[in-house]
């Protein structure tokens, strides 16, 4: 019988089989199952076998790590987006994506590292895993290497993963903020994928801006952040940003280059993503 | 072979790990409560427990359920649990065509079984991933707040 | 006890428990399966189909397999159940595949190759328009003949007009109403210092796809004897039946079809069933075994009937005064590749084209045309929603040019009993709608909100708005037919086992009629309700009641219940068992001119008002329905709990057509052909929801019982979108009324103020 998938005991047997059959990663199988989907009551169909992993104990944590200056979250691969809204540690921007997506029993099953791998431009947990500098861990027989999350992500379903990689965990620094706003534009209240998302977070040390970023999602084709666009407010005071809010919509009107499709057209993701901009630069 | 235990019985299945649970549940154990609606997992209608968990059957592999408690609707109707809810939906009119309510009460024990004196929000966002299209949903919220409430002894 | 005392649903507990069987739930000994090859273009002709070799046990189904006609009896001849040398839409069905093991039908499927030369398609209503070749008196008829698709001489010179879909101008039916003298008013507005005003306006609808959570499905098999039975989920088990009679060329015996619980239908189950039965019991005869055909969701989306989108055009002539002088109104709707019941659609929306307001100079044009595009079919409304959109827009319009508040000016030019209908019959009955409305306002708070809402006003940042809707719904066929074409029959027994049982063809879809009209049935016959049997219809045992449609089933076939029910009733002790057969027989005030539209449309209508109140987040434009209310006249309800489970669903369905579901079609092909695309509401988009019914009992309904079933579908759309208009001080036109339409439209209003 052909083997269509494998149900490795360890990680490490993971490594193995990934490396000699390039077995496809499955976590939740949220995205794959579908993507992959056929006609009603038959299973899906792949080109390669299955490497399943959601079932991976060692895989599934959060954990709190004191990392240089900053602490930081480990989240193992098989963490499930409901164990990372249960979470107490998670941080408020990537909560609330979460909660907004998909539905509960969706959420049981999908993974963080799944969603990343996926690497949709409408992906709803990258925007926060982009204004916090996310890593993602690759792990192989051999050993690994850590990957800022906006190198591991080359385009709409490209990511830097080799042959022999699995994605061991993404690892977020806890970077503190005290303002934020985030809006998913869905296509209904719930369960919906996105239009266009927003996340801006602001850390502000009395009325000093002393960090600022800002991501995208769902008008480019990877999240959109600009740091040099960030540094022109960064230890700014809060009363200068209206000086500069011109210059910023415009500077990040050139890196939104949203599509039509069959959600929504391109000037509506492109003018609400400025408008979501404008309201978060004029309320910090 | 996949070993599991489905409706309290532990069972095992020799079959493509990537077949969808909602095909074995039906086809292999002949257990033709939980519906296909769409098989994208969006409509709810194939929501089963996972240990305990809410999940779309259309989207898991029965590869991963290895090892694992799989409870249907045929499992959860034997439970007084069930016949609160059941009652509760009764009550309401909160069953129409009826092609969504099992998978409707699979999600509401899922809630409840966490939140046992959930509010109109969390009661809907625990229905959030299944769809009706007959009701409007305000008489399936009212049957579920009705559940809870009569629900001592069951969920708390 | 009063009729109206909800009572519990006896098919409650096996739907809840799982164990109540849906059609895709069947499995026969040595059932095969089928699989359906779809055609990928608009429009094109086949030209061959390479078809691999095929294992044992496998066949292909196609249309020479047809012994009969090849073609869906239903209103017009045009729509084949498998493709012949033209394919017309994607997803029009070309062949099946049929065999044991689904995953060998679908690498087979996949090796099919299908050699198409693609043809001009008509892909957009606007391109649909055929100017008429000839001076056509518009007839109104249900069977306009079909005429010869041949281009005209006219026509050979413009080679950039594809070829019509259907008759010699592409138009499925064409009518024209006149009613008084409007081209006498419109010509004396044209003089200067008459004092008439005039307003026009244009109002689009769209798509919108039925979603019954359970996808369509049949088994098929071959009886020993040969007789072909068919199960399904369905709405008109004698529709099917007559269907499959045509394409077998059989005599009716050998044909049998069994209503399976139906998971959810909403019109969209009223025709093509009947192509999906055509389908396995041609693959039950090919191979002698029980078929079974399910759709995939993707798959019923793409192929399955759609509502008709709608482009209506509006002129009315007007005074200062208010005075509404005359309205002239084009309807135009698409009818896809094929005619289905488009004819009846068209006719439905003409005689709401002037809502519920007095109108007594009116011209309604109206015209159904084909494109190579999903058929449009029936849904809950059948062209009432589109309408009612249209006329509700345009008196929201009306108001705004005179400084009127919306729903005081809609309620002066309301109908009254008495008052003249579009086609010139009567509203025989009491129209409730004046304490309708003061009801809804008690319920919403609309005249207060209406004031202290809208664009502009505190708190700053929120844009909140109030809007309601007036309208009704028709009961029963349109037209002449309940009398000429359906001629229901109605069949009690009283059986030897104590039992009383009702055969009709009528079908429980989630509305409750297996509820409802048992109630009746038992009220008047004086015996316990569970004495009462009504399963799910089988043409074999029950009498051609007609199809569960129109808002007929509760006021149509109840009534013919009750009276059945009278006469067992007076003849109890006749026998221990004997039947009484009771037949349609239509009140006597009525009267109608099918051939001039002319006269009672219906024999009555239900009524409705609702308000919708939302929140447009000025960032976005997400409209968010923060509260929904609705007063009803249905008559007398049959039960009260299923009723409002009537009310609230068709509301929230309503409030989906209205906003978030959307369907674009891009060469041909719909865009959003998943769920997760096409999108319908969840529990988290529903508001809080108020509904009230006012009674006003129908003498020709059960206990005086009138329609409720697509009613409370009808208003939800021009109530959003006015609270829309109110919120953002903008005017609407067209729904779904999405953020992107939104945004639009408040850009082009700031060009406007910019211009000057």
């Amino acid at each position: 019988m052909v083997v269509t998938a494998y149900r490795p005991a360890t990680l490490a047997e993971a490594l193995r089989i990934r490396a000699a059959e390039r077995a496809i990663p499955m976590a939740g199988g949220t995205d794959l199952m579908v993507k992959h989907r056929r006609h009603a009551g038959l299973a899906p169909k792949f080109e390669r076998p299955i490497l399943f992993l959601g079932h991976l104990d060692e895989l599934r944590y959060v954990r709190r790590h004191e990392e240089g200056e900053l602490p930081g979250l480990e989240i193992g691969a098989a963490t499930t987006l409901t164990d990372l809204l249960m979470a107490a540690e998670t941080p408020a921007a990537l909560r609330q994506a979460i909660a907004e997506m998909a539905a509960p029993a969706i959420r049981n099953a999908a993974t963080l590292a799944g969603n990343v791998c996926n690497a949709s431009p409408a992906g709803d947990t990258l925007p926060a895993l982009y204004c916090f500098d996310a890593q993602v861990v690759l792990a192989r027989s051999g050993g690994e290497r850590r990957l800022d999350i906006a190198r591991f992500i080359r385009g709409p379903g490209q990511t830097d993963l080799g042959d022999d990689e699995l994605v061991r965990a993404v690892v977020l620094p806890l970077v503190p903020f005290d303002r934020m706003l985030y809006r998913k534009v869905g296509t209904r209240r719930a369960n919906a994928l996105s239009k266009l998302s927003f996340l801006g977070l602001a850390r502000l040390d009395g009325d000093i801006v002393r960090d600022m970023r800002c991501a995208f999602g769902a008008v480019a084709p990877t999240v959109v952040r600009c740091r040099a666009l960030e540094a022109r407010c960064i230890n700014l005071p809060r009363q200068a940003l209206a000086a500069q809010r011109a210059d910023l919509l415009a500077g990040y009107a050139e890196l939104i280059v949203p599509i039509r499709d069959q959600r929504s057209s391109a000037e509506y993701r492109r003018a609400v993503a400025l408008r979501l901009l404008s309201q978060f630069l004029s309320d910090l | 072979m996949i070993a599991f235990v489905l409706n309290g019985q532990a069972v095992t299945i020799e079959t493509d790990p990537l077949r969808r649970l909602l095909d074995v549940l039906r086809e292999d154990f002949g257990l033709t409560g939980t519906k296909e609606g769409c098989g994208e997992g969006e409509c709810g209608a194939c929501a089963v427990l996972l240990d305990g968990q809410l999940v779309n059957s259309c989207l898991m592999p029965v590869g991963l359920v290895a090892g694992r408690e799989v409870l249907t609707i045929e499992g959860y109707r034997e439970t007084p649990r069930y016949r609160a809810v059941a009652e509760a939906f009764a009550a309401e009119g909160a069953v129409q065509c009826g092609i969504c309510t099992p998978g409707m009460i699979m999600a509401t024990e899922a809630l409840l079984a966490r939140n046992p004196n959930p509010s109109d929000a969390d009661i809907r966002e625990g229905l959030s991933g299944n769809l009706c299209r007959c009701t409007g949903y305000n008489m399936i919220v009212r049957a579920v707040a009705r559940a809870a409430e009569k629900g001592r002894g069951l969920w708390w | 006890m009063s009729i109206s005392q909800p009572v519990p649903r006896q098919d409650a507990a096996g739907k809840s428990s799982g164990a109540t069987p849906y059609v895709a739930d069947m499995k026969l000994e040595g059932m095969l399966y089928a699989r359906t090859l779809r055609a990928d273009r608009p429009r094109a002709r086949i030209l061959g189909i390479d078809i691999p070799p095929l294992p044992e046990g496998y066949v292909i189904v196609d249309r020479r397999d047809v012994p009969g006609r090849n073609r869906m009896k239903l209103i017009f001849d045009d729509w084949p159940f498998l493709a012949e040398e033209v394919v017309n839409h994607v997803g029009e069905p070309i062949l099946l595949l049929v065999g044991p093991d689904r995953e060998t039908l679908d690498g087979l499927l996949a090796q099919i190759v299908v050699h198409y030369e693609d043809l001009p398609a008509i892909l957009t209503l606007e391109a649909a328009d055929y100017a008429p070749r000839h001076s056509e008196h518009s007839e109104g008829s249900h069977t306009t003949p079909p005429r010869h698709s041949e281009r005209s001489e006219e026509s050979r010179g413009q080679a950039a007009y594809p070829p019509p879909i259907y008759g010699a101008d592409n138009c499925f039916a064409r009518y024209e109403l006149v009613k008084g003298d409007p081209e006498a008013i419109f010509a004396q507005a044209s003089s200067a210092g008459q004092g008439i005003r005039i307003l026009e306006g244009t109002y689009t609808t769209g798509y919108q796809e039925h979603v019954y959570i359970e996808p369509q499905g049949f088994v098929g098999l071959v009886e020993e004897g040969g007789k072909v039975t068919v199960y399904g989920s369905l709405q008109c088990p004698y529709y099917v039946k007559k269907a499959l009679v045509e394409l077998l060329a059989c005599s009716p015996e050998r044909v049998r079809v069994v209503q399976t619980t139906t998971g959810g239908a909403f019109g969209g189950k009223e025709e093509y069933p009947s192509i999906l039965a055509g389908h396995v019991a041609l693959a039950a005869l090919k191979t002698g075994r029980p078929v079974q055909l399910i759709l995939d969701r993707q798959e019923d989306i793409e192929a399955s009937t759609k509502r008709h989108p709608g482009v209506f055009r509006y002129r009315t002539a007007f005074d200062d005064g208010g005075n509404i002088l005359a309205m002239d109104i084009d309807i135009k709707l698409n009818g896809g590749a094929y005619a289905g019941l488009s004819s009846v659609v068209l006719q439905r929306a003409m005689f709401a084209a002037t809502g519920v307001y007095r109108v007594d100079h009116v011209r309604v044009r109206g015209a159904v045309l084909a494109t190579n595009t999903v058929p449009t079919g029936a849904f809950r409304g059948f062209g009432a929603p589109q309408a009612f959109f249209a006329i509700e827009m345009h008196m929201e319009h009306l108001a705004r040019e005179l400084g009127r508040e919306p729903l005081e000016f809609k309620m002066a030019h309301a109908l009254r009993q008495g008052d003249a209908t579009i086609t010139e019959g009567r509203m025989w009955h009491p129209v409730r709608l004046p304490e309708m409305v003061v009801r809804l306002d008690e319920l919403s708070g609309y005249r207060r909100k209406r004031q202290a809402l809208g664009q502009g006003r505190p708190p700053a940042g929120s844009l909140r708005g109030v809007g309601a809707s007036l309208f009704f719904h028709g009961c029963g066929f349109t037209g002449d037919g309940e009398q000429n074409l359906i001629k229901a029959r109605a069949r009690l027994a009283k059986r030897a086992d104590g039992k009383v049982e009702i055969l009709i063809a009528n079908v429980d879809m989630g509305q409750g009629p297996q509820t409802t009209l048992r109630k009746v049935v038992a009220e008047r016959l004086g015996i316990p309700l569970d004495d009462v049997v009504y399963d799910n219809p089988d043409t074999d045992r029950v009498a051609d009641s007609g199809p569960t449609v129109a808002s007929r089933t509760a006021m149509i076939v109840g009534r013919l219940l009750e009276r059945a029910a009278m006469e067992m009733e007076a003849r109890w002790g006749e026998s221990e068992a004997f039947e009484v057969v009771v037949d349609y027989r239509q009140p006597d005030f009525v009267r109608w001119d099918q051939h001039r539209l002319k006269g009672d449309a219906y024999p009555t209508y239900a009524w409705g008002a609702n308000v919708v109140e939302v929140e447009v987040d000025p960032l976005t434009f997400e409209v968010t329905v923060v509260g929904a209310w609705g007063v009803y006249d249905v008559g007398v309800p049959l039960d009260e709990q299923i009723v409002r489970g009537q009310l609230e669903g068709g509301l929230v369905q309503g409030l989906g057509y209205a906003t978030i579901e959307v369907m674009t079609l891009k060469d041909g092909r719909i865009e959003q052909n998943s769920l997760t695309d096409y999108i319908i509401p969840s529990a988290k988009d529903v508001p809080p929801m108020a509904t009230d019914l006012v009674l006003n009992p129908y003498e020709d309904g059960p206990f005086g019982a009138k329609g409720a079933g697509e009613l409370p579908l009808v208003g939800a759309a021009p109530a959003l979108a006015a609270a829309v208009q109110h919120a953002l001080g903008l005017a609407v036109h067209d729904i779904p009324v999405t953020p992107e339409y939104l945004l639009r439209i408040s850009e082009a209003a700031k060009q406007h103020e910019v211009r000057g």
